[in-house]
């Protein structure tokens, strides 16, 4: 059951996912270009660190990309077919729901594996300065939640009907407005600032997407 | 007698227009149920609650031998299912969509399969999106009949569809019901395509079922009369009026139910004489009784 549900997820993502696992490949050996060299002062070593620093901020970027996009291919066909064919198939819903993720989840793990290969190789070929290390094992594993954090949201949102899409909508539209009303009166209150502590840092949900991405580090 | 379906005083609405209104259906087991009833009558909707895809607002609905929606998903392994409008998958070939299905049915018949890709002359590779509206009739009658239930809920499997088609698929169930002797309800407003294989037939309009009765009653029980010098007011008629018509000047028609020949002597107990009776088709009963129905209820 599990294979034939994966089945459909590899061939309905699979243009996502390879494009995704050669970016996630080539991300860590690019950012690491003719730059690791052992022959530089401690000074361009700091000008090295800036370049990985630049290059971290695409990993996040990308994490979020490929979980929204695999998490749109997972539930597209259904929406098209309104459910209808889903819903006829002899099984609980939930149990389809968790098949359904799990095939997402497990198309992803092609992404995951080519930052972690191009990471491990970038790290292998380049001679790092003294005092600097390389975390590519890390930097894939960071990466891997990420992109598990950003498919599980948004396949709980795509698995929606209009009526949640309009519902979420609704919600970031009260948040304007509340915000909008209190810059008005002069409160000293912001609901944007409010939300970002509680989702963006630790120990916040989307904290894996925030602060710095390195491959290599002190 | 075993029912494969059974609903008690079912209601569902949707939206201010639309509502089914107490639906009581009783589907004999082996037998092929005919639904029928004009556009936007209820029988998409009907079939969807007897499906679990929709929750009914009031009453109980049995299928087999569990409830719905409770039973839903082992109830849905032994239930075949053509939609109104195909809804699978239009990225998938033929072959893909036949390897998705398979695991989900214990029963899955492959050969079955293999046997209806040639009798319906279906090319495995060929791209669903691709396929004429036609094969895609096939493909879903082919992977319900191949998922081998022993319910098959059919929503106008056969509508738009040229004769050639109609004829294919229409033997198809046929050979099935004969073979597993399973239970076949079919929804669809082509009276004639019905009156070919049903036994049992439902009539639903604006979401009320005004009759449920064996095919051959309701062929044969509903009758035109020619009847003269008939008093305004009748008094209590052993069959059920549908319709009574004054003709120029030549006495009067009328369209009645539940109809047998010994009913003629009621005429000669009202002073009336009875000139003719004819009968009617399916198509002809099926008009008389929305032409009645909707009489009574004061719409056109």
């Amino acid at each position: 059951m599990f294979r034939a549900i994966l089945y459909s997820q590899w061939k309905w993502s699979r243009l996502i996912v390879a494009l995704g696992t050669v970016a996630a490949f080539v991300l860590p050996l690019v950012s690491l270009q003719g730059a690791a060299r052992a022959d530089r002062s401690p000074l361009e070593a700091a000008a090295l660190l800036h370049a990985v620093q630049s290059w971290g901020t695409l990993y996040p970027l990308l994490a979020t990309a490929l979980g929204l996009l695999v998490a749109i291919a997972t539930w597209a066909p259904d929406h098209r077919g309104r459910h209808i064919h889903a819903l006829t198939l002899p099984l609980p819903r939930w149990r389809y729901v968790l098949l359904r993720f799990a095939a997402g989840a497990t198309v992803l793990a092609g992404p995951i594996l080519g930052i972690a290969v191009g990471a491990l190789i970038a790290i292998a070929a380049a001679t790092l300065p003294p005092g600097l290390h390389g975390y590519p094992v890390a930097l894939a594993l960071r990466f891997g939640l990420a992109v598990l954090v950003a498919y599980s949201l948004f396949f709980a949102v795509s698995a929606g009907t209009a009526r949640t899409a309009g519902l979420i909508l609704g919600l970031v539209a009260a948040v304007i407005v509340i915000q909008v009303f209190a810059s008005v009166a002069n409160l000293e209150f912001s609901v944007v600032d409010r939300l970002q502590i509680i989702l963006v840092n630790w120990p916040g949900p989307l904290a894996v997407f925030t602060g710095r991405w390195m491959l290599i580090d002190v | 007698m075993s029912h494969a379906i059974e609903t008690e005083d079912l209601e569902y609405r949707a939206g201010k227009r639309f509502a089914l209104h107490g639906l009581n259906i009783h589907v004999p087991a082996g037998s092929i149920y005919g639904f029928l009833g004009p556009n936007g009558s209820g029988k998409t909707t009907t079939i969807r609650l007897l499906l679990a895809l929709l929750r009914p607002q009031r009453g109980r609905i049995r299928v087999l031998d569990g409830e719905m929606p409770a039973d839903a998903p082992r109830l849905l392994a032994r239930i075949g299912f053509v939609p109104e409008q195909p809804h699978l998958d239009s990225t998938f070939t033929v072959r893909e969509m036949l390897q998705f299905q398979a695991p989900f049915y214990r029963t899955w018949d492959a050969r079955r399969a293999e046997d209806l890709l040639r009798q319906f002359q279906l090319d495995d590779q060929q791209v669903i999106g691709r396929m004429s509206k036609g094969q895609k009739a096939k493909l879903l009658i082919l992977l319900a009949l191949a998922q081998r239930g022993e319910l098959l809920l059919l929503d106008e499997p056969t509508d738009g569809l040229d004769p050639v088609v109609r004829r294919d698929i229409l033997f198809a169930l046929l050979e099935y019901v004969s073979q597993y002797k399973a239970t076949i309800l079919i929804s669809s407003h082509l009276v004639h395509e019905l009156e070919r294989i049903c036994d049992w037939i439902g009539v639903l309009d604006d979401g009320r079922l005004l009759t449920e009765t064996p095919m051959a009653t309701l062929k044969n029980g509903i009758k035109r009369l020619r009847v003269k010098g008939a008093p305004p007011t009748l008094g209590d008629a052993p069959f059920v009026l549908l319709g009574r018509q004054i003709c120029n000047g030549a006495g009067e028609t009328w369209v009645v139910r539940d109809w047998s020949p010994e009913m003629a002597a009621y005429f000669d107990g009202i002073g009336a004489s009875l000139e003719d009776v004819i009968d009617l088709d399916l198509e002809d009963s099926f008009v008389e009784l929305l032409r009645a129905s909707r009489e009574a209820a004061g719409r056109t």
